[in-house]
């Protein structure tokens, strides 16, 4: 788990000049092949993201359509092997467990009886008889249940429970029986979600706490190169585990503020050194003599000059944060149960490999390994693009 | 230089105060109680009190808070509250597994990242660079938990060129046969990323004057990168290198669970499961001790090799 | 299997790859050195603490202590339920005084491992020593975990623990009433009131014997240093990693002699009638915590027991029979229901959950009937539990196979019951409190990715009847915390048997131990009622009848949802003779041999 995203991009990055920059980078980004190639997988996923937010795809990835961990068909390409029997095998000695506790010769288990007579059965029935005579306890619900009871209701959980559902699936089925194609869309919505905004958190958090230092300088700066140096010292693991312990709640909101809070220190440390070095150059300096308030200059002067490292800091970390949920999730602190993400997916399948069962990890593996490589691509471009040094050299 | 570096380590003082800090909110208004932990399955509000004076912890913060700043002083953290095991054992007899992994892994990592670098730097811009960036790129977004699970599977099961999982008492075995796939794994996780890194060192190097001079002189290709530009490029991967170590030590936990390995990763999951505050403390400091020697170490070697830089 | 240091081909072989990466060829400096020692390898999914008997608060290190200590008694290896046998007492207790005199007789010659504690000289145990390990129950600097199987009920005890607690010392050289050496050799214990389960006790590993000059010599690092009388020692310890037992020279020795008692008892006779244990030379433990690794080095052969686990699949077939490949590799399976049982409770002090008035009663029933343990079973444990059926699992006394639990899975009459109380459903299709206040479950769970899989069924079951659910993930020195302070709405926990009787389980839903074992903070006086008068009768129909009271009536307030006993799938290889589950015991290598024709 090194982490390899902070020290990746160029310590200095020579001064833009006015608004000709952004145009010029995209100039130069249009002639990188791969970058081309790269932003349009990348846009891809950005639609799959978008229309699944929006519920228009894998909003019922929650559903179970197939039988448990269904085989993957790959729509009839592959011939599905059927499940392993062992599983059906479990149903039966259950049902037989239950048979035998619970009703003696009687029916499935979830053969809806009258409670109170149950209860009379129990009392007087030949088998419980010495075992169960007679039984002071008082149900005081004895009266209500066999009121809902006598209007003869019938259910066969198993059976309806088993009715209508697949028994392959397109990318396979999980343990549940949910279609791996949905929930991967689902997962590739968290995942990249949560990758996105705790970048983007962590990048807001360290510019800011970086340009109020490298601008100001002296106590302020101080106080909170003080900060980033306690918290650079603290191992990533322990401050992680931390975090994640104040806050209790599971879910996306909660991955994204654990990477959030403890991922700014990098960004921090760059921009205070953009900060630094662009607080004694002349327009600035301009801008002071004007009476400029500190506000208007800390972020509307020196800001558009720097924002292109923060940009390619976004995009470096919301790699990282992509793989670190997956470590994340593993640990315990992944997203909330009704939510499904990249991580969650390898986590909940990564034993099922053994057995077999290899299409959740393949599926969620290579979402993720796709998404993550055609990112990258596109953040090498971008840099490459926005900075004007290696350009020179090819 | 040497006021330099004096007022380098009076800084690490308020530093060090504030991880103290740090920690100790962090694991008593947040942690889990200890005394719960300890106390099993049935237990009494008496034996609550009781372990709570047995372990101190029922002391006002200030007087906890100058006990563990002597500790930090005397460099004696006591015995871990779990397992009675004295603190100075548990870092000396985890620190050996977890180098054992990792300074392997750091030198061949390093060794092998700088020669393919160099080899890239070398045709830079060609297709054989494009490719290999790319194929690292698709390298290192692969999850490291799918790295684990596919290489324990073929290589240790499957093809039987690894045990499964162990650790032994003799360096020599650990090396050859336990450690080996860990490292095998670690290499695959971070080759790509270093190589990436460090061709951008190379190319940093290539632009510089003194290898226009060189080329001028007539020297080689071959030889401008594997002496000069290597020469040179080397500061900022030594100093990237000393600066990942501390975060490594903690950080191979994944690794250490799946392959049964003693290390430091696994010992501070265990101490925070446990609760084990003299586990997470000592660690937490000596890391944090560690990772600021190494950053005060890179910034010498970069004012060493080049007298420009200004130390402040 | 049997072996040791011997550096095998295989190794050699797998190497390869590797030698060619480091350029060294050394690997054929390991000369094989093999000695013919019986070694017995096999692995815990969980790190251990330390091995001081009344300070370990693990089931791993009791294990291991099972081992290296001894207790007054311990259980017959093949006796189902689990019957008592004496182990360093030469005979069962003499009980008498209506069940609150006990009086053990201790064999003579029983000495203690030479450590040099006792001047590297073996030393005999005595009476007095089982009276200073109870004492140590009790002394504050131990912070024992075990000291709530006997407070309050040994004469004298708790007044001594009391003064302990006043000082900060406690004084071990104080007599206490109820424990006396009436000579060397026999121990007398007292009781406060009648209780014909204290031999059980006394048979738990933290009861073990220590010697106190042990003690005294590693004063705070006990853990590290167990020197006890029983078949095996501590050999070698790299923490959470391997633990080494080796046969403990000084002990006394058995003979294997055991009677038949179920199915598939007379093989084992046939193979180890007669042997003079302990067989087993060595004993390895590899501690792997990922359940994947253990399972992939079974498979290696690099272990002779394991687990099944999750993969379950990969062992049995559609009809539950051993796969062609196991077979063919003479691979034994072993099954076993565990003596424990797993529950979902609800907190009877909450205001959302808790309380006696009949639509809490309902509202909790109706929870009860919708969580779907079939599907626990079959997807979660992989088909490897079955359900249980009181709060007292099967094999242990007092369950009764014939009782039939009132609140059975049934969705469909759980919503019938939520609309008969008016939880009526809101447009978001989930329910509100029936004076139109929101109804929201608050569940503490933990964080690992079973705990999840859980949590999903939860979840599922809970959408099905339309309740709202929420998981609040925590440690569990938090929830527990919580629990013990009835703060914690519905927790989800497991009870392994101390000892293999009822009354073990029926306390945990005791109103007087709210605060300390019950967690839901039940508080019927009905069910209190028929405890209080079950607790002072031996094992007899009487108490049968009352334990299934207690039962009906937990289930009648919805305390409980029952969960499951898990069932435990053991391969062992074909070379461990003499090997049969035991519901308590864990550490039963004693009673093992190894075929070294079979072994590899």
């Amino acid at each position: 788990m090194r982490q390899t995203h902070d020290s990746s991009v160029p310590e200095t990055i020579p001064e833009k000049s006015g608004n000709g920059f952004w145009a010029l980078a995209w100039l130069r980004f249009r002639d990188d092949r791969v970058g081309v190639v790269s932003i349009i997988f990348v846009a891809a996923f950005f639609i799959i993201v978008f229309l699944s937010a929006l519920g228009a795809v894998a909003s019922d990835w929650n559903k179970e359509v197939g039988i448990h961990d269904a085989p993957p068909d790959l729509w009839g390409l592959l011939t599905p092997v059927p499940p392993p029997e062992a599983m059906g095998n479990a149903a039966q000695r259950v049902a037989q467990t239950i048979k035998t506790a619970q009703h003696g010769e009687a029916l499935l288990p979830s053969t809806v009886v009258d409670p109170l007579a149950e209860t009379l059965a129990q009392l007087q029935g030949e088998r419980m008889e010495g075992a169960f005579p007679e039984s002071r306890v008082v149900d005081p619900l004895a009266e209500t249940l066999r009121e809902l009871g006598a209007e003869g209701m019938v259910l066969s959980a198993v059976e309806e429970k088993n009715a209508a559902k697949r028994t392959s699936l397109p990318f396979g089925g999980d343990r549940w029986g949910r279609d791996v194609l949905t929930k991967t869309i689902k997962g590739s919505q968290i995942s990249i979600t949560v990758g996105l905004s705790a970048a983007l958190l962590a990048t807001l958090l360290g510019t800011l706490l970086g340009a109020l230092a490298g601008y100001y300088g002296g106590r302020t700066d101080d106080v909170l190169n003080w900060a980033y140096s306690v918290f650079n010292a603290i191992p990533y693991l322990l401050l992680i585990l931390a975090v994640a312990a104040v806050l209790q709640q599971r879910g996306v909101m909660t991955v994204i503020l654990i990477l959030g809070l403890t991922g700014w220190t990098g960004v921090f440390r760059l921009i205070r050194a953009e900060y630094l070095k662009h607080r004694g150059r002349e327009y600035v300096q301009a801008a002071r003599a004007f009476g400029v308030p500190d506000r208007r200059i800390l972020f509307l002067h020196i800001l558009p000059n720097v924002s292109h490292v923060a940009l390619v800091k976004v995009s470096l970390l919301a790699v990282g944060f992509i793989k670190a949920e997956v470590i994340l999730s593993f640990l315990g602190f992944g997203v909330a149960v009704d939510e499904v993400s990249w991580g969650s997916m390898l986590n909940d399948a990564y034993q099922e490999l053994i057995l077999g069962r290899w299409w959740e990890l393949a599926a969620a593996g290579g979402a993720m390994a796709l998404f993550v490589t055609v990112f990258s691509l596109l953040t090498d471009a971008m840099r490459d693009a926005l900075d004007p040094k290696i350009r020179e050299t090819s | 230089m040497t006021a330099y570096i004096i007022r380098r380590l009076l800084q690490m003082i308020p530093t060090m105060l504030g991880v103290v800090l740090l920690l100790f909110v962090l694991f008593n208004w947040v942690g889990g109680d200890p005394a719960y932990i300890l106390a099993g399955k049935v237990f009494s509000e008496a034996q609550i009190a009781n372990i709570r004076y047995q372990l101190g912890i029922d002391r006002p913060a200030y007087v906890q808070i100058g006990i563990f700043l002597k500790q930090i002083i005397t460099a004696d953290f006591g015995a871990s509250w779990s397992t009675q095991e004295p603190v100075s054992d548990i870092l000396k007899t985890r620190l050996g597994p977890s180098l054992t992994v990792l300074l392997p892994l750091l030198v061949l990592g390093t060794l092998l990242a700088i020669a393919l670098s160099l080899v890239v730097a070398r045709f830079r811009r060609s297709l054989t660079d494009r490719m290999v960036m790319i194929a690292c790129t698709v390298g290192m977004s692969i999850s490291i938990l799918v790295y684990i699970i596919i290489f324990q599977y073929v290589f240790a099961y499957r093809l039987a060129w690894f045990p499964i999982q162990g650790w032994s008492d003799s360096l020599w075995t650990n090396l050859t046969t336990f450690a080996a796939l860990p490292i095998l794994i670690g290499l695959c996780v971070g080759l790509a990323p270093d190589l990436r890194l460090f061709r951008s060192f190379m190319l940093d190097e290539v632009e510089q004057d003194y290898v226009r001079t060189a080329r001028a002189k007539g020297l080689t290709e071959k030889r401008i990168l594997w002496i000069h530009v290597l020469r040179n490029a080397s500061i900022p991967i030594v100093t990237y290198v000393m600066a990942a170590l501390p975060g490594l030590l903690v950080g191979a936990l994944l690794i250490e669970r799946f392959f049964s390995i003693p290390g430091i990763g696994r010992e501070v999951l265990l101490a925070v499961e446990r609760s084990d505050f003299p586990v997470i403390k000592a660690i937490t400091v000596y890391v944090a001790i560690a990772t600021m020697f190494a950053n005060l170490a890179a910034d010498l070697i970069y004012k060493a090799v080049d007298p420009r830089v200004e130390l402040k | 299997m049997l072996r040791l240091d011997c550096m095998k081909k295989t190794v050699l072989r797998l190497r390869v790859l590797w030698i060619i990466l480091w350029g060294v060829l050394s690997c054929f400096s390991t000369v094989a050195v093999c000695a013919s020692v019986k070694t017995i390898r096999t692995t815990f999914p969980a790190a251990e603490t330390g091995f001081d008997p009344v300070r370990v608060t693990d089931v791993y290190s009791n294990t291991v202590n099972e081992a290296i200590f001894e207790r007054l008694l311990t259980y017959d290896y093949l006796a189902r339920p689990a019957r008592l046998t004496p182990m360093t007492a030469e005979a069962m207790p003499e009980i008498t005084d209506d069940g609150k005199t006990y009086t053990f007789k201790i064999r003579p010659g029983i000495r203690f491992y030479p450590d040099p504690a006792f001047g590297g000289k073996p030393r005999e145990l005595i009476a007095a020593d089982y009276i200073y390990s109870f004492k140590r129950m009790f002394d504050p600097a131990t912070r024992s975990q075990w000291t709530f199987m006997i407070e309050g009920k040994i004469i004298g005890l708790d007044a001594l623990a009391e003064a302990a607690q006043k000082t900060g010392a406690f004084d071990y050289d104080t007599d206490v009433e109820g424990l006396k050496a009436l000579d060397r050799y026999t121990l007398q214990i007292r009781l406060r009131e009648p209780d014909y389960n204290f031999s059980y006790i006394v048979a738990h590993t933290p009861f073990a014997a220590v010697a106190r000059e042990v003690v005294e010599k590693y004063g705070e690092n006990t853990m590290a240093h167990p020197v006890g009388t029983g078949p095996y020692i501590l050999k070698q310890w790299t923490r959470g990693t391997r633990i080494i037992l080796e046969k403990n020279p000084e002990y006394r020795g058995m003979v294997w002699d055991f009677a038949a008692n179920e199915e598939g008892d007379e093989e084992l006779i046939r193979t180890m009638q007669g042997k003079r244990l302990p067989l087993i030379d060595r004993v390895e433990i590899s501690i792997i915590e990922e359940e994947q690794s253990a399972w992939l080095a079974f498979k290696r052969n690099e272990l002779d027991f394991n687990g099944v686990g999750s993969f379950r699949a990969e062992v049995f077939d559609g009809k539950s029979e051993l796969k062609p490949e196991w077979r063919a590799q003479n691979v034994k399976a072993i099954r076993a229901i565990d003596p424990e049982l797993t529950y979902m409770f609800f907190n009877f002090r909450d205001p959302t959950v808790g309380g006696f008035e009949k639509e809490k009663l309902a509202l909790r029933r109706a929870i009860i009937m919708a969580y779907d343990r079939e599907e626990e079973i079959n997807v979660i444990r992989k088909g490897q539990a079955i359900l249980a059926t009181m709060p007292i699992p099967v094999g242990v006394v007092g369950h009764d196979s014939r009782y039939k639990p009132l609140n059975t899975y049934n969705p469909a009459l759980a919503n019938k019951l939520l609309d008969a109380f008016s939880f009526k459903k809101g447009k978001d299709g989930f329910r509100t409190m029936p004076d139109g206040s929101p109804l929201l479950l608050k569940y503490a769970s933990g964080t690992t990715t079973l705990e999840r899989q859980f949590n999903e069924l939860r979840k599922k079951s809970m959408d099905v009847i339309g309740v709202r659910i929420e998981f609040q993930p925590g440690k569990f020195a938090d929830h527990i915390k919580a629990a013990k302070a009835c703060q914690l709405q519905m927790w989800s926990s497991g009870w392994v048997a101390d000892y293999p009787d009822g009354d073990n389980f029926m306390q945990l839903l005791y109103g007087g131990n709210i605060g300390q074992s019950n967690n839901a903070c039940y508080n019927s006086k009905a069910f209190d009622a028929f405890y209080e008068a079950a607790r002072k009768l031996p094992d007899s129909p009487e108490r049968n009848h009352l334990f299934l009271e207690m039962t009906r009536q937990m289930e009648v307030d919805g305390a409980w949802a029952l969960g499951v006993s898990r069932e435990r799938n053991m391969l062992i290889r074909p070379w461990v003779l003499g090997f049969k589950k035991h519901p308590i015991l864990n550490a039963t290598w004693l009673y093992l041999d190894i075929d070294p024709e079979k072994a590899p």
